[in-house]
């Protein structure tokens, strides 16, 4: 059975891996940084959020780190991710496509901003 | 309850995934019940739910690999095949039915309540090449009613634009065009924005007036406007010097600066000196604006006047004559103030680095090289109307002393016109020459 494709980059995977740009997080923290870094627009589920981890972890664009708990949320231990140097180099890509697109956008008026 | 009710639907998925992430799901779920309490917060988690188990559910049983139901309890040897029994049955056909179910009222449910645009990948409602826009964002004319948007281009424009009496003529205009039914047949939004902006310049002849229209959604905040936006931008600022890509010496003591935007100076300032600085001693300088899509006006003024010795007037057409509106120059101990200048261009320069061009070409302080800019102005003052809609409209009204019109719409035309790729070999000549017979 081959592996799901990340080409194009889903919408998810790519949260995920901005999420995890600064810090490693485990599966609750990824969900609500994706939640804060759309606006609330995008609350990822279980099923799709370990989908999402689940092919990233097989491309290797995360890696799991320890298992350990969350001061802020009890004594459950938890699974934490860590973006690879792999990850950050696909999200890099992803960000310069979805900013030449921008470029385009702009230059063709459709995007128009408070100068900026 | 509730969890009892979601450990058994998370039997629905493949038992891979349930015995790697079971437990991880079920966890997140408890902490989502910790968070989000109340009549509402629940609601929306069961909706998420549902939502989430019609997307995963599918997808999951689509990639399932049988999970390895018993190993071989011999050990690993070289000399024969290892085998391991792998789960040898799917789905019993009551689960299968029951998840089908399930999906197909969660999918009704789910797109009924927000629609799927959160789960679509990213290059499905994006802008693609040719301008126009593919997806399913908003419903289209013939069930969405425009009059809200119409109305609120009506207000704004009579509240907001630089000549009320003129502002008050396009209204007029729009509410004639809105009672003949005259939107009745645009079809989308793109064609609406696009119609609205046809009627208010045909009466204001103004082409920086513009109704836009995106199919993603635009928050009521703009993101930049908030503390965390400002964070993340002087973060990025510090991390990339404020965007002065490359400032180096090239042969025959030609400086050459790299600049990507003209970023904000309450922060970059000491960046911009620093630059501008090691600079100096140059005979000659090269502005490469090939990438720079604008930024901050004040950022263009303060760059500007190490190129003059004396105040210069400086058109900025989001402004009206304000101080800002003359260059402080001369800048103490700056020696570039009578050194040749050639600014870069491409097609992709836009907005502040266009009058930054624009205005170096008009005062013949510059010889721009390359490609004709963007073409944006971007002097109207953006008003949100709603999610999809906005406005830009000019406020002020600045005196362009050079030409009737600026560079909105049609770009800078530069002086050399070369290949942007070719602008850096046509520049650093021209800047030899000219350093030959001076």
């Amino acid at each position: 059975m081959p592996k799901p494709t990340l080409k194009p980059l889903p919408s998810a995977a790519f949260q995920i891996l901005l999420s995890l740009a600064e810090e490693d997080l485990h599966g609750y923290a990824i969900m609500r940084h994706i939640a804060e870094q759309t606006g609330g627009r995008m609350r990822l589920g279980p099923g799709t959020l370990y989908s999402s981890i689940q092919t990233l972890l097989e491309h290797k664009l995360v890696e799991e780190v320890d298992l350990r708990a969350d001061a802020k949320l009890g004594q459950e231990r938890r699974r934490y991710y860590r973006l690879t140097a792999s990850g950050r180099k696909v999200a890099r890509l992803e960000a310069e496509r979805l900013a030449d697109l921008l470029r385009v956008a702009r230059a063709r008026k459709i995007l128009r901003s408070d100068y900026v | 309850m509730s969890e009892k009710l979601y450990a058994w639907l998370l039997r629905l998925y493949p038992v891979h995934f349930r015995e790697t992430y079971g437990e991880a799901a079920l966890q997140l779920f408890r902490d989502r019940c910790r968070h989000e309490r109340g009549l509402l917060p629940r609601l929306r988690l069961w909706l998420d739910l549902a939502g989430d188990l019609a997307i995963s559910l599918p997808r999951q049983h689509r990639n399932a690999r049988p999970a390895i139901a018993s190993a071989s309890v011999q050990p690993h040897s070289e000399d024969g095949p290892l085998f391991s029994l792998l789960e040898g049955e799917g789905p019993r056909p009551g689960a299968l039915l029951l998840g089908g179910l399930l999906s197909i009222t969660a999918v009704f449910g789910w797109v009924s309540i927000t629609g799927l645009e959160h789960y679509r990948p990213v290059s499905v409602s994006m802008l693609v090449a040719n301008g126009t826009t593919k997806g399913t964002g908003v419903q289209q004319g013939v069930d969405r009613d425009w009059q809200p948007v119409i109305r609120a281009a009506i207000a704004n424009v009579k509240e907001y634009y630089v000549d009320p009496a003129v502002g008050k003529k396009m209204a007029d205009a729009l509410r004639i065009h809105l009672k003949n039914g005259d939107y009745d047949s645009a079809k989308g939004g793109a064609a609406l924005a696009a119609l609205l902006t046809q009627q208010m310049r045909e009466v204001s002849h103004d082409t920086n007036l513009i109704v836009v229209y995106r199919e993603s959604v635009t928050p009521a905040r703009t993101p930049g406007a908030t503390p965390e936006g400002v964070a993340r931008y002087r973060k990025a600022m510090s991390q990339g010097n404020c965007t002065f890509e490359k400032v180096e010496i090239l042969a025959h003591n030609i400086g050459y600066l790299k600049l990507n935007s003209f970023p904000d100076p309450s922060f970059c300032q000491a960046t911009a000196t620093a630059a501008m600085a090691s600079l100096n001693a140059a005979a000659a300088i090269i502005f490469d604006l090939r990438d720079n899509t604008g930024g901050f006006p004040t950022m263009v003024a303060f760059i500007a006047a190490y190129l003059f010795d004396h105040p210069e007037y400086w058109y900025n057409p989001r402004e009206n004559t304000t101080t800002e509106s003359w260059t402080r120059s001369p800048v103490p101990g700056n020696k570039l103030a009578d050194k040749p200048v050639y600014v870069l261009t491409s097609a992709e320069t836009l907005s502040g680095a266009e009058q930054f061009s624009y205005d170096l070409k008009m005062l013949k302080r510059a010889t721009i090289v390359g490609e004709t800019t963007g073409g944006a102005a971007h002097a109207g003052v953006y008003h949100r109307i709603d999610e999809h809609f906005g406005m830009g409209i000019p406020e002020a009204r600045a005196i362009n002393p050079f030409s009737k019109n600026d560079w909105n719409g049609t770009g800078v035309e530069p002086d050399v016109k070369v290949k942007a790729e070719d602008a850096l070999k046509t520049a650093s000549k021209l800047a030899e020459r000219s350093l030959r017979t001076r």
